[in-house]
């Protein structure tokens, strides 16, 4: 039957051309878009690698002040670890967790490349963060006087640098020592793809790198948000501060990522609608145009179930060559390696596209078939 | 297929082929009569609309047996398709029995009744009824796809009745690139070559000129001398005389 089926539709390819192109395109964009929640899903699954709840950006910008600046950020930082609200004070550059700053480097160890992100902070920043040192420690500010200077690697740059070897104690691009390793750091939050990253030391003489990350008390509230502002405000004259949640700034990184998932999600949408209602259609038409067809098969041997297969089987004949088609032009994506995703990323993708295809086009040809199904023989054959 | 029409033929074949001895004037006598292949049994057909109801088949006794031939005739609207069709189990009766081969199908479900269809009967129809989208060959295998059956012998056996319609030359061909009567001769090769033991023809030769009409009717005489019970619908009488037996119906009442 299946043989019977294809000839068929090969023999009216012409009249399903349009058809086939619609299915085609839709299988694209979903091919796209499945691809996009694969890797957004694959990526969510991973830890994000700190704690952000309670923990507040505090972005110091000192606007035309010039002088003594290491020292006004010093004392600023002293103020802030002294509140009994706070938990923990860090001091980093401005590139801090779920900010729309980015920061990378290329680092280099024994000829192996890695473009990492690179964030500089000091010794607390672990603790601010509730982020676990899987080897060797956090630095210290005392690891400042050494001749490298210390840095703090993730996981995913440990295996680009040093792949199986200890990474502890290595020297990096010539300057950096590594003394500890964390797991993974997606700054960008949940939907970022785990990227190599490196900490590096703050030095304290430095005016820049001033976003003070804290973690406050539970319960603490935005009265003591106005305070700590209040009181900076007061203690660097002209100096701006604003304050961050990293709660806040969380979700909006999520939206950044949702939006074109939500877009392509619209657009796949509509071309699915659009392909439903042709199917819809094209169906109804043909079933009007064939009943004397119908009438045949019935009165030569076809049940009731066995016509509304036919035309089911004939609309997935239909889907199955425009998805012979999509699949060259998808299979190409990991052949090429095109974006640098995993070829398992890109097969689930296929897998889903192809799925949803057959779904939609098996519930737009259950009524017609099933209306095919119930023409009665003999007036099907009469009309004719 | 061909093994199981020629079963319990002798009957047909030995009437057919009666020799001059007189010895032999006996031997419808010594022989079982043939069974029925078409039993019809007070059979009526009642078409219903919110407003009208319409008889159109009333109070229909026919058995026709096996290895006949028999026309169907009367006006335009007297039932004559209506009677085909239920003979045919495209069409249930509102009241009656049917039995075919001596299997009673008023019980029968659908999936019984197309499976009865496929094996036993073989239609033709007026207006040819093929799919323009298939070659001549694939129009004649589609019977045999509903009986499961497998490519190569499916492709022999309709190559097999294409042959027995003269038509061999014309397998790859599609039915646009056909006449008349060369569309018809694909029906009937459709229709035989499940090899039915009942072929039902409405109005075969209705949309065809005289010539084509006789080489049509040819064909279903050479077919029913092979020993297929054939009942066909006509209006032309020069077709009828050439069955065995005439059933002529009038508002749906059979007055022969």
């Amino acid at each position: 039957m299946l043989q019977h089926l294809l000839k068929l539709i090969w023999n009216k390819k012409k009249a399903h051309m349009l058809l086939i192109v619609e299915i085609w395109a839709s299988f694209m964009v979903l091919f796209g878009l499945a691809t996009l929640i694969v890797v957004n899903v694959g990526n969510y699954r991973e830890p994000l690698g700190f704690s952000y709840e309670r923990v507040w950006a505090i972005g110091l910008n000192t606007n035309q002040d010039t002088t003594e600046l290491a020292n006004k950020v010093q004392r600023i930082v002293q103020r802030l670890k002294a509140y009994p609200e706070v938990e923990s004070v860090t001091r980093m550059s401005g590139n801090f967790p779920f900010s729309a700053n980015q920061m990378n480097n290329g680092i280099e160890y024994n000829k192996r490349n890695v473009l990492a992100d690179h964030y500089t902070t000091d010794e607390n920043f672990a603790k601010t963060l509730e982020m676990p040192v899987v080897a060797g420690r956090w630095f210290r500010h005392t690891d400042s006087v050494g001749k490298y200077w210390p840095i703090v690697i993730n996981q995913k740059a440990k295996e680009g640098l040093f792949g199986d070897e200890n990474a502890l104690g290595k020297v990096v691009a010539e300057k950096f020592k590594v003394v500890g390793v964390v797991d993974n750091f997606k700054a960008k939050g949940e939907f970022m793809s785990n990227k190599p990253a490196y900490f590096e030391l703050v030095n304290a003489k430095e005016s820049w790198n001033n976003t003070m990350l804290i973690r406050v008390k539970p319960g603490t509230d935005a009265v003591f948000e106005a305070k700590v502002v209040k009181d900076i405000a007061t203690m660097v004259k002209g100096w701006s501060v604003e304050v961050d949640y990293l709660t806040d700034s969380r979700k909006n990184q999520h939206n950044l990522v949702m939006v074109p998932v939500i877009i392509a999600s619209i657009i796949s949408g509509f071309l699915l609608i659009n392909v439903a209602l042709g199917l819809f259609g094209v169906l109804n038409l043909s079933i009007a145009k064939r009943r004397g067809e119908i009438g045949l098969r019935r009165a030569i041997g076809a049940t009731g179930s066995g016509i509304s297969s036919q035309f089911i089987g004939e609309i997935w004949v239909l889907a199955t060559f425009a998805l012979l088609i999509g699949l060259l032009f998808a299979a190409q994506f990991p052949i090429l390696n095109v974006f640098d995703l995993a070829t398992g990323v890109y097969v689930t993708a296929i897998l889903i596209a192809v799925g949803v295809i057959y779904g939609i086009v098996t519930l737009c040809a259950l009524f017609p078939s099933r209306q095919a199904a119930l023409i009665q023989p003999a007036v099907a054959l009469h009309e004719e | 297929m061909k093994e199981e029409r020629e079963e319990g033929d002798e009957w047909e074949e030995d009437i057919n082929t009666l020799p001059c001895n007189p010895y032999f004037l006996l031997v419808p006598f010594l022989l079982p009569p043939p069974k029925n292949m078409i039993h019809l049994q007070n059979i009526e057909k009642v078409y219903r609309t919110s407003t009208i109801e319409t008889l159109a088949l009333n109070n229909i006794n026919l058995n026709i047996r096996k290895g006949e031939f028999v026309s169907i005739m009367g006006p335009s609207g007297c039932g004559k398709s209506t009677l085909l069709n239920v003979m045919g189990l495209l069409d249930e009766p509102s009241k009656g029995t049917v039995e075919i081969d001596g299997q009673a199908v008023t019980q029968y479900r659908d999936k019984e009744l197309a499976k009865l269809r496929n094996q036993k009967i073989g239609f033709i129809f007026q207006s040819f009824h093929l799919i323009n989208d298939l070659s001549v060959l694939d129009n004649v295998e589609i019977p045999l796809l509903y009986r499961s059956a497998n490519g190569r012998p499916r492709q022999d056996y309709a190559k097999d009745a294409l042959t027995k319609v003269g038509l061999s030359n014309r397998m790859k061909h599609f039915p646009k690139q056909l006449s008349g009567g060369q569309k018809q001769r694909v029906a009937i090769a459709r229709a035989i070559v499940g090899n039915p033991d009942i072929i039902l023809a409405d109005e075969p030769t209705g949309n065809l000129d005289s010539a084509m009409g006789n080489e049509i009717m040819a064909i279903l005489q050479q077919l029913n001398n092979d020993g297929a019970t054939i009942v066909m619908v006509t209006h032309d009488e020069q077709m009828a005389k050439r069955t065995h037996r005439l059933v002529r119906l009038f508002d749906g009442t059979q007055v022969l």
